[in-house]
């Protein structure tokens, strides 16, 4: 088994920070409309920085396992720095690039946590 | 008359009637093409309303009772003696007796006690309630209505009867209509239960067969899946209910019973591991999974390794459906449903 895939299916049977947010202050849904992973990333920011960070998903292993390393890396992140985040981040967290046609279930987290954030920018007074 | 034999003054069926005669088949020695509950309704305009029939010789005997009933009132007891052809033809393979219950209804009447009990009964199915009526079968008119959620209405005519039927309710209710006597009179508890929810996660070429055949089964369907292009009115024309979103909560918000029977078609993990989460402690009456008898052990192993019990996990159904050798979705479609049937009325565990 590759370094890769090890690190997807311990992500997939144990996930961090899977699970709803208490107190959370802003909540974004995401979907692969294609394949039908669903994600939902909520965030409780305070002061500028992501106090706590959750998500629940009815997705495949690749998508959980990318939501469990990218909220593990930005939780106690300032908004502003989660920008540098990328997809490439995520394959090095993982250890690997995902199989081909699959990247989107790797990026999907990423792009619902940017919307999250997006959101929460706009509401800051 | 609804498709559980309700009788609903708003039932287009009933315009124009000012009287009907229902007949319940209350009782039945031998083996009966019917079950005890079915009903037939005959129209003072002669008419024969709603779609079940007691069974060939036996209607011509109800219709002629009713007919005399309709028009000068009251109720009565007809109790029918089959001799071995007659039993032939409708299907008691030794003869028998059956019991009809026979009752003068005028629907639009709001005093009328029967009538009410059955309205009071249609608004507890409508929010999902199950109930119990219960009328004498025979002598003066009464109903008393009892639902699973605690409501109730009307009375048979004194507290202490209405107590010891309230007491048998939930043994009805766990089983079927049939005819209890308290004191030195018969009474006829008709269960009245909501339709089966036929939940259908995966919204594909199976599910695509089982809503239809759910139909003719006069099971409620609800069909979900995580993928807008699939579960489309297009492609489901008979669905009751289309939900595209989060599917384990979709499903976790449809009230779990006994009559939710949940089959997993969408044959992948992403949505049957969150569902069975959800589900495998609820009391849900019936859960299927598509797949294979390997596939099967995989999912378990996981589950079991997040401290679901073995009773916990053999409750799914998998693979899904009766081995009746079927391959087309159809085929599959039919299996499934013909497991669900099974499961339900106690025929399979």
């Amino acid at each position: 088994m590759t370094a890769f895939r090890a690190a997807v299916l311990e992500h997939f049977r144990h996930p961090r920070n899977r699970g709803p947010v208490d107190g959370a202050t802003v909540s974004i849904d995401g979907a692969n409309p294609l394949c039908g992973d669903r994600i939902r990333v909520q965030l409780r920011v305070a002061e500028g920085r992501i106090a706590a960070v959750g998500f629940t998903a009815d997705a495949c292993a690749l998508c959980i396992a990318a939501a469990s390393v990218l909220t593990e890396h930005v939780r106690g992140m300032s908004t502003t720095d989660v920008a540098a985040v990328d997809g490439a981040w995520i394959n090095n967290a993982l250890g690997g690039e995902p199989p081909r046609g699959r990247e989107r279930c790797a990026l999907l987290p990423l792009d619902t946590l940017r919307r999250a954030i997006a959101q929460s920018l706009d509401a800051a007074p | 008359m609804s498709s559980i034999g309700l009788i609903d003054p708003r039932d287009p069926a009933l315009a124009g009637e000012p009287a009907v005669v229902l007949a319940t088949l209350v009782a039945a020695t031998g083996s009966t093409s019917k079950k005890v509950g079915a009903k037939m309704i005959v129209a003072q305009s002669g008419r024969l309303l709603g779609g079940v029939t007691i069974g060939g010789c036996v209607d011509a005997q109800v219709i002629e009772a009713a007919d005399a009933l309709v028009a000068r009132g009251g109720r009565r007891l007809l109790s029918i003696s089959l001799d071995d052809d007659e039993a032939w033809e409708i299907g008691l393979t030794c003869g028998g007796t059956v019991e009809v219950m026979l009752e003068r209804v005028e629907a639009n009447r709001g005093d009328d006690v029967v009538a009410s009990a059955h309205g009071f009964a249609g608004d507890a199915l409508a929010r999902g309630a199950a109930a119990v009526l219960v009328t004498p079968v025979d002598g003066a008119p009464a109903a008393f209505v009892v639902c699973d959620d605690g409501a109730h209405f009307g009375s048979l005519g004194a507290a202490a009867i209405d107590d010891a039927a309230t007491g048998l309710v939930a043994g009805v209710l766990a089983s079927s209509s049939r005819v209890e006597t308290i004191g030195d009179r018969r009474y006829f508890f008709d269960r009245i239960a909501p339709p089966t929810t036929l939940v259908i996660v995966g919204a594909g070429q199976i599910a695509m067969s089982l809503t239809r055949m759910a139909r003719e089964l006069e099971m409620r369907t609800i069909v979900v899946d995580g993928r807008e292009r699939y579960a489309t009115r297009e492609r489901f024309p008979d669905a009751d209910e289309l939900c595209v979103g989060m599917p384990s909560e979709i499903v976790a918000n449809i009230p779990s019973t006994k009559r939710v029977a949940v089959a997993l078609v969408a044959h992948d993990y992403k949505y049957e591991l969150p569902i069975l989460r959800r589900l495998l402690r609820e009391p849900v009456g019936y859960i299927g999974m598509l797949g294979s008898k390997k596939r099967g052990v995989a999912m378990r192993d996981i589950l079991r390794d997040e401290g679901f019990t073995d009773d916990e996990l053999a409750r799914v159904h998998t693979p899904i459906g009766l081995d009746i050798g079927g391959r087309s979705a159809a085929e599959v479609a039919l299996s499934i449903l013909a497991e669900i049937v099974a499961v339900r009325s106690g025929k399979r565990a």
